[in-house]
């Protein structure tokens, strides 16, 4: 509550390791990861599994808010230094995104087709394209963005 | 184009109150927005669920010959589509992560003292909202109509009805005549899910921001040394909307993967609804309630002006009923006279932080109590219902005495030498 420092979100992040543990990790989800098998979740584990996905976000964008905006704002505007690496890593991450683009689009082809839908498939490629923007975004706003910390008044006359 | 537009709308102006609007920066804020974008990506993915869905327990032929309700051959078929099943998975996952994400975003006020002047009515909202959430989700909860659903819902329908003088009015609205049976009860149902409590947490988001942007965020405690008496933040636009495409993004990322893996609620698995009533438990938000209901015994019952106090009555909505009014009341008990605009520490609001511990201790041996049917099959000594007493009455108790003490011992003296 004192500042934005990485403490929290790095245990939020073990504490949702622990909690897919608790939750899921037996030998069975193998064998259920390489086909649509239906089978039940308990509801301790969904419930379980649900505050794991929210420490997981948390503990995330806490450790990427760390990385980009620190631990303490100060006012002023700070300006990125040019460099070359980041290019090439978002070039290579674009290419990517336009791999796992097309690669979707093939997927849900072959469902229409066939009937048969590996989810697991899906999710992850879908997943991954997500992912993958969050990571490009990341890096335009570490390497690209102008950054400015703003004061303001306690008062003003937005929204009345 | 951006001048013809300026000179029209005032663009400038717009940017100058609202995309300039100063956004503190700290980690816990973004549990707030975890729930918002759980939101957001429940109303997209229901209206894709929409397009599909047919509200009706209308007997109809699957190909394979099997005679099932139309509701539950119209999710058979959102599954089948390509993408489909994933998508109503994670339809059902972020239902359950807005209420997760919502009960810690709760918590982040509640340990941090953020309900306090002058965010009192705006704690309110975000209660009413954390409890609108799970309505909305409850009557989500029917719809595919299979076994287990309907079975569970039963159970909600049970304590709507056990509520003296207007429950079964109350039952008649919500499910709209006897649940299960009433032709009525999944149109209804339906109606609720996806349009009615859905345009009033619209409602109520808008009003919690509009009030959040007007009395500002709370701020983490450094900001006072940097900027005194001022708003230190970030502007909305480009920087904190940069930070929140980033959070959206790891959002569907993380939940499309784990819904992809598990779906969370496979209709095969479970079936049409039979005669014959599975082992169900209602789904983890209120399994707490179900477990009161387990250890409450069935003698408690009384007669009271022509109605019937039951178990059912008393463990299902007096007991989480006396809860949700110490919250509505907690902004005006625990006060202070000036404007709060710093975060409290929790270390150094001793009787406050471990009275929120014992409350979640509650809240776990209450769910723990839920599975006592379990621990009987077992043979185990959690199936007792003395030691479930003990456990739900104690263990908040022990919690308290336990965390008030360290937080005296370790940070107390902290203040004191601060003082000295």
């Amino acid at each position: 509550m004192y500042r934005n420092d990485p403490i929290l979100p790095t245990f939020a992040l073990i504490l949702a390791a622990g909690l897919f543990y608790m939750a899921y990790l037996d030998g069975l989800h193998i064998a259920r990861l390489l086909g649509h098998t239906p089978e039940e979740l308990s509801v301790g584990q969904i419930g379980l599994m649900a505050f794991g996905a929210v420490f997981l976000l948390y503990g995330l964008i806490g450790l990427v808010s760390y990385w980009l905006e620190g631990i303490e704002l100060r006012p002023g505007r700070h300006f990125p230094t040019p460099s070359t690496a980041p290019m090439v890593a978002g070039v290579i991450l674009v290419l990517l995104l336009t791999a796992l683009s097309g690669f979707f689009v093939r997927l849900l082809i072959y469902s229409a087709q066939t009937g048969h839908n590996p989810t697991w498939l899906q999710g992850l490629v879908f997943g991954a394209i997500s992912l993958v923007v969050a990571v490009l975004l990341g890096i335009y706003k570490k390497f690209y963005g102008r950054d400015e910390v703003v004061t303001e008044e306690e008062k003003s006359h937005f929204p009345w | 184009m951006y001048k013809w537009l300026d000179e029209r709308l005032d663009l400038t102006g717009l940017y100058q109150k609202v995309l300039r609007k100063a956004f503190p920066v700290h980690h816990s804020f973004f549990l707030g927005e975890i729930t918002l974008f759980a939101f957001i990506v429940l109303v997209l993915t229901g209206i894709f669920l929409t397009l599909n869905f047919e509200p009706s327990i209308r007997e109809v032929r699957l190909p394979d010959g099997r005679t099932v309700p139309a509701a539950y051959a119209s999710v058979l078929y959102i599954d089948s589509l390509p993408f489909g099943a994933v998508i109503r998975s994670l339809h059902h996952w972020s239902a359950h992560v807005m209420i997760a994400a919502a009960f810690l975003h709760m918590l982040r006020i509640l340990l941090s003292g953020a309900y306090k002047k002058p965010r009192e009515l705006n704690y309110l909202v975000g209660l009413a909202l954390l409890g609108l959430a799970v309505v909305t989700a409850f009557t989500g909860y029917a719809l595919p109509y299979d076994n287990y659903a309907v079975t569970a819902t039963r159970i909600g329908y049970g304590i709507a009805a056990s509520i003296p003088w207007v429950g079964s009015t109350l039952a008649q609205v919500m499910f709209g005549g006897e649940f299960p049976g009433s032709e009525k009860a999944i149109p209804r149902l339906y109606s609720l899910h996806v349009l009615w409590l859905p345009l009033l947490l619209m409602a109520l988001i808008g009003m919690h921001m509009a009030i959040m942007m007007k009395q500002k965020h709370t701020q983490p405690r450094y900001a006072e040394r940097v900027a005194p008496g001022r708003i230190l933040g970030v502007p909305m636009y480009p920087q904190q909307l940069v930070m929140m495409g980033i959070l959206f993004a790891l959002y569907v990322g993380i939940m499309t993967l784990i819904a992809g893996a598990f779906l969370a609620h496979p209709i095969e698995a479970f079936g049409p609804p039979t005669p014959n009533t599975p082992a169900v438990k209602p789904d983890w938000y209120f399994l707490w309630i179900y477990g009161i209901l387990q250890i409450i015994p069935s003698t408690w019952e009384f007669h009271l002006f022509g109605a019937t106090v039951g178990p059912e009555f008393i463990g299902g909505v007096v007991i989480p009923g006396i809860l949700g009014l110490v919250g509505l009341l907690l902004p005006f008990l625990d006060t202070r006279k000036d404007k709060m605009r710093y975060m409290e520490l929790p270390s150094q609001h001793p009787v406050r932080t471990s009275v929120i511990l014992a409350l979640l201790v509650f809240f776990l041996m209450t769910t723990l109590a839920g599975y006592k049917i379990d621990f009987q099959q077992q043979g185990s000594i959690l199936g007792n219902n003395a030691v479930l007493w003990t456990l739900v009455l104690g263990g908040p108790l022990l919690t308290y005495i336990v965390s008030y003490t360290l937080l005296r011992i370790f940070y107390g003296r902290r203040e004191e030498e601060a003082l000295q």
